[in-house]
């Protein structure tokens, strides 16, 4: 891998850490919490989180393709590989150092770009870290960076940056929440696609992707967290609407979502997919919008281009 | 081999189409393509015949069903040495079968043969979920107490309830009357347009039956001897007060009801198609000739055309590489999935834009005639049992045709147009004899 920038400790990590290890240590963090005032630090940790020798799990990675309803192919799809390398994002913001508090953090914003394929079979080193701390008018948001490359190489194959919202948390010298952005009128298209999602489909995606988050398991243990029933990962809406862009997408692409609404489980989703091309008529760029037939209320809006 | 010789249609027979859940509740696809064919056989003479070769299918076919139209030749008196297969086609899969098989006639490699479709939504196969599925082929697998033990701990409650199959898109979720009602928002076609049509389908096909057009079309089966759809009384007004069923999300734009859609329908049907020598040999009627036909596709998924509108492409085609225009045709049998589909296909043909820049023509394909669209009623009228439509709209053109017989000194000409699943669709051209 390159090396970081000075002053940037390298963790080695000796094996992908447990997620259900690191979602107790947040929550005896956050009862913790409720007695003191937060962590108050300003920085993020200078360090960066690194795990050689990392491979995809074919059950998993085919139960993956199963539920998002990817053709099962060898090439193990962005989606995987985003729940794949997530517990070293984890354990960043899991660090002690680590100046939001893990649980109850909102998923703002997905980027992702696959720059080359990743075979389930292929050995892969996974680097991941926080940047970009900075006010939001409803708390403080960061960016924890994933880097994928295949072992031993400098060349990033995959790299997510995903943007997490610690809600009502307002740390001193971050600068001071922006004036809020106008919000964007939405007035819902014709749908191309329904989603019809039961209530276990947070337990779906738990079960493939590890992320066991309580908020998307049960309305009783979404509940315990504030919210009045579970929803659905962003995760899981974003990969599924990867997967009806569909092979036109081709090898090489950057896939961006910004979530809005949740979506509380069981719901109906209307997904409008809207294709571009070239002046070949060759695929370059899709547009995704996923919103609530019943409220109208977006869910979320992202892209697939051609990288 | 390789002389194209013509193909004709010589007649066909089909049982009468029931409404789902009604008079063949417990008839199976096997029995119902049996009972048609066996009409077929009593009206031509076939018993003991060995056709060249039989091909038909089902959209909702039961896997036990794997040779469901040979097993259907060896429950009819045709001769047993009677070859067939399937073909499945979603509801294009009728008119598939003719055209297959006429192309085997004009290549003089058979030169006999019988095209045809069933479909029962009443007796439709249903299958375990995904869960219990895995589970038992897992359990197939184990070898060991302890591997089984292990396959069946994996069964779930939810795993037992059964799934029935649904009219869904399997790649957009939305089934295909919520297709149709975006397609007829985005052609602005209205409820009374919608409403006129379906209104026309049943006035024409209940004449059609008091004329008595279909007494050496249909065999009755099952105490049926009409379509039970047929409402011969309905109204504007009638059909005004359904209530839409279908793109309800679309608030007051959702123009489509139970009345301006068809039906789930059981049925079956079938076609005698020949070689000209074959059907003169023994003294059998010809009705009319199998032209021509075209296949084609549209890329609905992401919605760049809607679900249903392939024939709107098939149909330009077809015309093309024949040198016709709809002033060239006579009769036009446009398969009524819904009425917005119909419509729909009528805009888009008469939308210059589209038809330039989508079709590659000059400017508009044309309007359609309706004094000459479905003359003796269709789908919304008759019902449309998926892969019986086509047998059923080939053998009432070709007759229509062959009483038709010339005009302004040439033959009688008929365009069939079939939508159907997966933004399928087929056309073809026949003339009559």
């Amino acid at each position: 891998m390159s090396a970081p920038a000075r002053g940037i400790e390298t963790v080695e990590l000796p094996e992908m850490p447990s997620l259900s290890r690191l979602y107790v240590g947040a929550a005896r963090e956050a009862a913790k919490k409720l007695v003191g005032k937060g962590k108050g630090r300003a920085t993020l940790p200078a360090a960066r989180h690194h795990v050689t020798g990392v491979l995809p799990d074919l059950v998993k990675m085919t139960e993956y393709q199963a539920l998002l309803s990817e053709t099962k192919l060898d090439i193990a799809p962005a989606g995987y590989l985003h729940a794949l390398s997530f517990p070293a994002a984890m354990s960043v913001m899991g660090r002690d150092d680590f100046p939001l508090p893990l649980l109850g953090m909102v998923h703002l914003r997905n980027h992702v770009e696959y720059r080359k394929p990743v075979l389930y079979r292929d050995l892969l080193d996974v680097t991941a870290w926080a940047e970009g701390l900075i006010g939001h008018r409803a708390g403080t948001q960061v960016d924890v960076v994933t880097e994928v490359r295949h072992a031993g190489s400098d060349d990033v194959v995959w790299r997510g940056v995903s943007t997490y919202l610690a809600k009502g948390v307002f740390l001193p010298s971050v600068d001071k929440p922006r004036v809020a952005e106008p919000r964007e009128e939405f007035r819902a298209p014709l749908p191309t696609a329904l989603w019809r999602l039961g209530s276990e489909t947070g337990r779906e995606y738990a079960a493939v992707s590890g992320d066991f988050n309580p908020i998307h398991l049960s309305s009783i243990s979404a509940r315990a967290l504030g919210m009045r029933r579970s929803i659905a990962h962003g995760m899981y809406t974003a990969s599924r609407a990867l997967a009806e862009v569909g092979a036109q997408k081709g090898d090489a692409f950057a896939w961006d979502v910004k979530f809005e609404a949740p979506v509380f489980l069981p719901a109906r989703v209307c997904l409008n997919i809207g294709d571009s091309t070239d002046a070949h008529g060759a695929w370059v760029h899709s547009a995704f919008v996923g919103w609530s037939p019943t409220s109208g209320r977006r869910h979320f809006v992202g892209s697939v281009e051609r990288l | 081999m390789s002389t194209v010789r013509k193909a004709v249609v010589v007649g066909g027979n089909r049982i009468p189409f029931a409404r789902s859940n009604g008079a063949y509740a417990m008839s199976s696809n096997l029995d119902m393509l049996t009972a048609a064919l066996d009409g077929l056989v009593a009206r031509y003479g076939l018993q003991d015949e060995r056709i060249g070769e039989l091909a038909a299918g089902a959209v909702l076919k039961h896997s036990r069903d794997f040779n469901l139209t040979r097993e259907a030749v060896l429950g009819s008196s045709l001769s047993p040495e009677t070859p067939a297969y399937d073909v499945q086609q979603a509801c294009a899969t009728g008119l598939e079968t003719v055209l297959g098989l006429s192309d085997k006639i004009k290549l003089g490699r058979i030169e006999s043969a019988i095209a045809g479709g069933v479909d029962s939504a009443s007796d439709a196969p249903i299958v375990v979920s995904e869960g219990l599925r895995h589970a038992l082929l897992e359990l197939n697998r184990a070898k060991t107490l302890q591997q089984k033990l292990k396959a069946v701990s994996k069964i779930r409650p939810k795993d037992v309830t059964p799934v029935a199959p649904g009219t869904n898109e399997p790649r957009t979720g939305l089934s295909m009357g919520e297709h149709q009602a975006l397609t007829t928002v985005q052609w602005n076609v209205t409820r009374e347009a919608q409403d006129e049509l379906a209104l026309a389908s049943h006035r024409n096909l209940a004449e059609a039956y008091e004329r008595g057009f279909f007494d050496d079309l249909v065999t009755p089966y099952r105490g049926l001897t009409r379509d039970s759809n047929l409402r011969a009384d309905t109204s504007l007004e009638k059909l005004a007060k359904l209530k839409t069923v279908f793109g309800r999300q679309l608030g007051d734009r959702a123009t489509m009801t139970a009345g301006n859609s068809t039906p789930l329908t059981d049925g079956a049907s079938t076609v005698l198609l020949a070689s000209e020598d074959w059907a003169q040999s023994r003294d059998l009627p010809i009705l009319a000739d199998v032209v021509d036909g075209e296949a084609a596709a549209v890329d609905f998924v992401h919605g760049k055309d809607g679900l249903l509108m392939a024939p709107v492409f098939a149909v330009a085609r077809l015309l093309g590489r024949l040198g016709l225009t709809f002033e060239d045709i006579d009769y036009f049998e446009i398969h009524e999935a819904f009425a917005g589909t119909v419509l729909s296909h009528l805009a888009a043909w008469e939308d210059e834009e589209f038809c330039r820049e989508r079709l590659g023509l000059d400017g508009a394909l044309g309007k359609v005639d309706r004094a000459k669209l479905n003359v003796n009623g269709s789908s919304l009228a008759a019902g449309h049992p998926f892969a019986a439509t086509g047998g059923r709209i080939v053998a009432s053109l070709a007759k229509q045709l062959h009483e038709r017989g010339e005009v302004d000194g040439r033959p009688a000409r008929g365009l069939i147009s079939v939508c159907a699943a997966g933004g399928l669709g087929v056309a073809a051209v026949l003339e009559a004899r």
